[in-house]
This record gives C-alpha cells, sequence and structure tokens, in this order.
C-alpha cells in the first residue's frame, strides 16, 4: 500500500477507534468507579453500624456490671461485705450466671483491703495511690483503664464508693479479660478482620488480631479520631489498605476500632464490576478488530475503484489523444490535397499541350518533357502520403465494421516485423484460414495486436521465438501470442493489467499498454486474458465474439 | 465534342481552370464555376448531365449543393470531389445519392472514366423515368 493509502487507512482507523472506543470506555470506566465508591460506601455503612452496634453491647456489659456492684455496694452493710465467707458468698452467686467477675474487694478509705475473695493474694496491698481508687472515691463510680496491677496481668476493674466524702468505702472487682475480650473480638469479620478498644493514650486494652498485646501502644493517632462513629480509609504500618470504624465508649475513655481488609469482603460485590469490566474489554477487542477489517476493505475497494479510474482515465486520454492526431493528419492532409489537385491539373496540362511533336521543337524539348513527367510522379508520391494520413485518420474515428482478424493480425505484425528481424527472432504466423468476418473496430484490434506483439518480442529478446495463433472457438475468435520468454512471476500475474505496473525499466513502458488493450478488449465485447506458466513463457489470449458484420 | 455536358464546381480557380481545359482538349463538353450559388444559376440557364463537385467551399459547401441539385434537377449525375475524406460527409453525399465520392488529386483519366460511368447511368435513368416502360421490354 502506498502513502496516500496508509495516511487515509491510518486516519479513518483512528478516527472510528475513538469514536466507537471513547464512549464506550468513558462508560465502562465510569461504572466500574461507580460500583467501586457504591460498593465501598456500602461497606463503610455497614462496618459504622457493626462498630456502633459492638459499642452498644458492650457499654451494656459494662453497665449491667457496674450496676450490679452498685446494687451491692448501696444495698449492703460494710460489716456484712467485710466478712470474706459472705464475700465469697456473693462472688459465687454472682459468677453463676457468666457475670465474669474475677475477684471482689472492699478497700476502706485509706486504700487498705478490708475484706478480698479471689484467686490472688492481694488482701495486703494497699490502693491509695492507684488511679481507679483515687477516681472511684471522686466520682462515685469508676471503670478502670487495663493495667498492670500488682500482679503484673493487664486487667481492668471496675470500682463502686459507698457513702459520702471522704467517709467512704470502695467495692473493687476485676472483669474477666477473656470474656470481655471475647465480646469485643465478636466485632471482627472474616481472615483479616480486626476489632480491638483503644484508651485515651492509643494502648491496646484488649489484644489486637495484628496490632499486638495488650497495653501495646497501637498505631492509630486517637486524638484525632472524631468524637462518636466514624469510618476511614487507612494505610497500616504492614502496608494493607483497610477500612476502619472507631466508636468512641459511652465513658470516653474507651475507643473500639474494627479494622476490615475492603477486598475480602468486596470480593462477591465486586465480581458485577469484573464482568462489566471483561465485558468491556471484550467489546473493545471486537470493535477493534471490527475497524481493522472495515478500514481494510474499505481501503482495497478504494483502491480498486481508483485504479479502475486510472484505467479508464488513460484509455480516455489515449483515444482523445487518437482521435485529435487524426483530425489534424485530415486537416493536414485535406489542406495539402487541394494544391497538389491544382498541381498535378497544371502540370497535366502542359503535358497535354507539349505532346512529343511539339517538345521536339524545343530547343530542350526532352527535359521539359522529362521535368514534366517527374512532376506527375512527385504528385503521385505526395498523394499517395496524404491518402495514407487520411486513411489513418478515418481508423482513428471508432467504428465498427466487417473485419478480418488475420488481415488485422499480419498488418499489425507488419509493423514490427523489421523489429524481429533484426533482433533475430522467429515469429510464427498460425492462422487459421477458415475465420469468418466479424463486426468489430479495426483500428482498436489492431492497437490491441500490436501491443501484445510488441510486448512478446520485448520477452523474448534476441534469438527468442513469438508465435501467433488464430482459431475459432466455440461463440469466440481467439487469437494467442506466445513467446518464448520468463514468463509471468505467479505473484505478478494478478497486476500485470493494472495500469502503470510495468516490469520494464523506467522510461521504457508505460505500464498502460496491457491495462488499455485489457479495457478495449472488453470494450469490444471480448476479454484478454494471460496463461502464464513460470519458465515456460506467457501466452497472451484475446477472446472477440464471434459477430457477423451484418448485425447491428 | 462529347454528347454529354460537364460542369466542374471548386473554389480553387488554378484547378478548376486548368481541369476545365484538360476535359475540353479530350472533346468533354465541360464548363466551371467556382462556387456553389454559381453552380445553380448556371443549371439554371444550362443543362448539364454531370457535375463534379467540391465538398469544402465558402459559401454554399458541397453537400448543400448536391441537396439542391438533386431537388431542383434529380436527373442529374453528381460526382463528389474533394482534399477532405471525412467519413461522414462521404457517407452524407452518397446517402444523397451523388454518384461517387473521390479523392484530390485523381488522375483525370480516372476522373473521365467516372464521369462516362456517370452519364452511362444518367441515361438509363432518364430513359426508365422518360419514357413509358413497354410492359414486355
Amino acid at each position: 500500500m502506498n502513502r496516500p493509502y496508509a495516511n487515509l487507512s491510518r486516519r479513518m482507523t483512528i478516527v472510528a477507534l475513538l469514536v466507537a472506543l471513547l464512549p464506550l470506555n468513558g462508560l465502562g470506566l465510569s461504572l466500574y468507579y461507580y460500583y467501586n465508591y457504591a460498593n465501598t460506601q456500602a461497606l463503610k455503612e455497614e462496618l459504622r453500624i457493626r462498630a456502633l452496634n459492638r459499642t452498644t453491647a458492650i457499654e451494656l456489659f459494662l453497665a449491667e456490671r457496674t450496676a450490679l456492684l452498685e446494687v451491692l455496694a448501696h444495698g449492703a452493710r460494710l460489716t456484712q461485705l467485710s466478712d470474706e465467707s459472705e464475700l465469697a458468698n456473693l462472688l459465687s452467686i454472682m459468677n453463676r450466671r457468666s457475670w465474669s467477675f474475677v475477684d471482689l474487694g472492699i478497700i476502706d478509705k485509706n486504700g487498705q483491703h478490708r475484706a478480698y475473695v479471689g484467686p490472688y493474694m492481694l488482701k495486703e496491698q494497699n490502693y491509695r495511690a492507684a488511679p481507679w481508687f483515687q477516681q472511684a472515691m471522686q466520682k462515685g463510680v469508676y471503670v478502670s483503664d487495663v493495667f498492670l496491677g500488682y500482679r503484673q496481668v493487664p486487667h481492668f476493674v471496675i470500682a463502686v464508693k459507698h457513702g459520702n466524702g471522704a467517709d467512704g468505702w470502695v467495692l473493687r472487682a476485676t472483669i474477666d479479660s477473656d470474656v470481655f475480650n471475647r465480646l469485643v473480638r465478636t466485632a471482627q469479620v472474616g481472615k483479616s478482620g480486626d476489632a480491638y478498644i483503644l484508651d485515651r493514650q492509643g494502648r491496646l486494652q484488649t489484644p489486637s488480631r495484628r496490632g499486638g498485646k495488650v497495653l501495646d501502644p497501637a498505631p492509630v493517632d486517637v486524638r484525632a479520631v472524631s468524637p462518636g462513629s466514624s469510618v476511614v480509609e487507612r494505610t497500616t504500618p504492614d502496608g494493607r489498605q483497610v477500612l476502619t470504624a472507631f466508636s468512641w465508649l459511652g465513658h470516653g475513655n474507651w475507643l473500639l476500632v474494627i479494622d476490615q481488609d475492603p477486598k475480602e469482603v468486596l470480593g462477591t460485590l465486586n465480581l458485577a464490576r469484573n464482568v462489566e469490566l471483561a465485558v468491556l474489554g471484550l467489546a473493545s477487542l471486537f470493535i477493534i478488530i471490527a475497524v481493522l477489517i472495515l478500514v481494510r476493505l474499505f481501503i482495497r475497494q478504494l483502491q480498486t475503484n481508483d485504479s479502475e479510474r486510472a484505467a479508464i482515465d488513460a484509455q480516455l486520454a489515449h483515444s482523445a489523444r487518437l482521435v485529435s492526431l487524426g483530425r489534424m493528419a485530415a486537416g493536414v492532409a485535406h489542406e495539402i490535397n487541394n494544391p497538389l489537385a491544382a498541381i498535378s491539373e497544371l502540370g497535366g496540362e502542359m503535358q497535354d499541350i507539349l505532346v512529343p511533336s511539339e517538345l521536339a521543337k524545343l530547343e530542350e524539348g526532352e527535359v521539359v518533357g522529362e521535368n514534366l513527367a517527374r512532376i506527375q510522379n512527385q504528385v503521385d508520391r505526395a498523394r499517395g502520403v496524404t491518402h495514407r494520413m487520411l486513411k489513418f485518420a478515418r481508423r482513428m474515428e471508432p467504428h465498427m465494421e466487417g473485419i478480418e482478424i488475420n488481415e488485422v493480425l499480419r498488418e499489425s505484425y507488419s509493423f514490427v516485423e523489421k523489429e524481429a528481424l533484426f533482433n533475430n527472432i522467429k515469429v510464427q504466423l498460425d492462422l487459421d484460414p477458415g475465420l469468418p468476418l466479424i463486426k468489430s473496430d479495426r483500428a482498436q484490434l489492431q492497437q490491441v495486436f500490436l501491443n501484445l506483439i510488441d510486448n512478446a518480442l520485448d520477452a523474448v529478446g534476441q534469438g527468442g521465438r513469438v508465435r501467433v495463433v488464430s482459431r475459432a472457438e466455440g461463440p469466440w475468435l481467439t487469437v494467442r501470442v506466445s513467446d518464448s520468454g520468463p514468463g509471468v512471476p505467479a505473484d505478478l500475474a494478478g497486476r500485470i493489467f493494472d495500469p502503470f505496473f510495468t516490469t520494464k525499466d523506467p522510461g521504457q513502458g508505460t505500464g498502460l499498454g496491457l491495462s488499455i488493450s485489457h479495457s478495449i478488449m472488453q470494450r469490444l465485447g471480448g476479454s484478454l486474458e494471460l496463461e502464464s506458466q513460470p519458465g515456460q513463457g506467457a501466452t497472451f489470449v484475446a477472446r472477440l465474439p464471434n459477430q457477423p458484420p451484418d448485425t447491428p | 465534342m462529347s454528347p454529354f455536358k460537364v460542369l466542374v464546381v471548386d473554389d480553387e480557380r488554378d484547378f478548376l481552370e486548368s481541369l476545365v481545359r484538360r476535359l475540353q482538349r479530350r472533346s468533354v463538353d465541360a464548363a466551371g464555376v467556382t462556387s456553389g450559388e454559381a453552380a445553380l444559376e448556371h443549371l439554371e440557364r444550362q443543362r448539364a448531365d454531370v457535375v463534379v463537385l467540391d465538398v469544402k467551399m465558402p459559401g454554399m459547401n458541397g453537400i448543400d449543393v448536391l441537396r439542391r441539385i438533386k431537388q431542383l434537377y434529380p436527373e442529374v449525375e453528381v460526382i463528389l470531389l474533394t482534399g477532405h475524406a471525412s467519413v461522414e460527409s462521404g457517407v452524407e453525399g452518397l446517402a444523397l445519392q451523388a454518384f461517387d465520392y473521390l479523392i484530390k488529386p485523381v488522375k483525370l483519366d480516372e476522373l473521365i472514366e467516372r464521369i462516362m460511368e456517370a452519364f452511362d447511368r444518367r441515361k438509363v435513368v432518364s430513359e426508365l423515368a422518360g419514357t413509358p416502360q413497354p410492359a414486355d421490354s
């Protein structure tokens, strides 16, 4: 494909692809992002609600236990609670229904244990300096953060004060960490979901699946978390993209954190999105293939049309040239014929007057007589020229007449006979003498035959052989021109009738001969084909309808 | 002189005069005029059996003159003589019943031969047309 077609092809492809793919992919990508957005939003909302639910559950858990301890602290007498067997009895009653108290202790205003029941030996400990004790003494009720305590085991306590001012005493209970941790862990979802509680310093209050042990600092900036509940997208220190829900517990000291890997949960939601992407990809692929095929077809058709038009144009230009050449020849012949006729008559009249007896009287009568005869000879010669010109002019005008193919072939060959002779090419005319007259255009046929024979002579070169055969074959008269040349390579055979296609050196051929011949034969109702086996020479077959001259 | 009259029409004076004199020298009763209009005028005054007519002339051209002659004097034979050999004018001339169509320059002997042939035909035609035909001839 040459440049203009390649350019056109590229431009059409680009435009078609843009027009088809831009809106489609625009729509597709919008849908893709919309799916992503909607899925993420849905997940965030779900996460936030889960966090709120858990927060409520945890608050309820703590509130129930605090309320129970308050009932005890306000309802019982100190003497009764100071009795450790009585206290142990209360603890076992409370734990009978999974209230998850590890121990119970009564602490006087000085921070000294009055009584203690539980698995640890804490009776002698003084809590005056413990933050939870001070807070409980001040506020009446206090739920501590997780701390290590004397046992160096992380735990948290609920403390309730009895009495007013500095004279009260404190009922204190340790909450079973396992039970509390399990309660928090129920907020975890999936393999990678994580749920834990942080205090205001950002320390873990319950263990995190990934973040570490209780009291380890967690990678969350607690101060930046807005009050109430919220959901953010964040990157964990180990580089995972997660959605995180924050929810503050009622007493404001604890923050429930739920981490969720969106990929894990969005899997099914993303299926629709992925199907959409796949459909988009497939559609784009189909469009690209279709565009490429269509552009290719279009360009090929365009090329065919263009070359056909070029052939017709060339043919028309050629015919027009011949016609104007013919007109000119006719005009010239006419202009010469008139003076020539006058010269002929004037000279002839002198010959009439100067008969031999008169010439004898003249001094150089012989010369005069000779010259007068020569004038007639020269006139005859010029007449021959002008009459041939007129004949040529007549031939240039297209017209159908009765034609003997063999005669046209012989005449065509006579034009190149000398050339064949010079190049020592043996030309064999094998003409069927029984061919009927047909109706056709003599001048155009001559042009075709001359072209074919000329090509054959060019193809064989020095010492080659050319054979011209005419036959009647069914409804056709066929003329075969074969040569002993190299033949036409198979890859070029399809193009030899294309206009401007030539294998000759630049300047040696226009590439129009066979193209014009081909269209002439078609116009005359016949055909021109190539029969060539590479290495065995080429044979051109011209077919003409076997049509008698008297048909209209 | 010949038993028939010939009128030569040609705008080429050198050719015309010389040809007429040569015909006369060969005992052909010939006259010449240089235009189509003059030819029709001449025919009004004088009978002619054969007209040798140039096709391409200023004023009335040969084909027009031929058409007019065949209208007015259908028995007169016309030989077209021209330097031009366009097929159309030849065909048209023959369609208008010109006797023949010759291309200049033509040899005098050939021309006289054609003139005599034309006269022969004219004789046959006028005999057939002029005298009632006996049933048995």
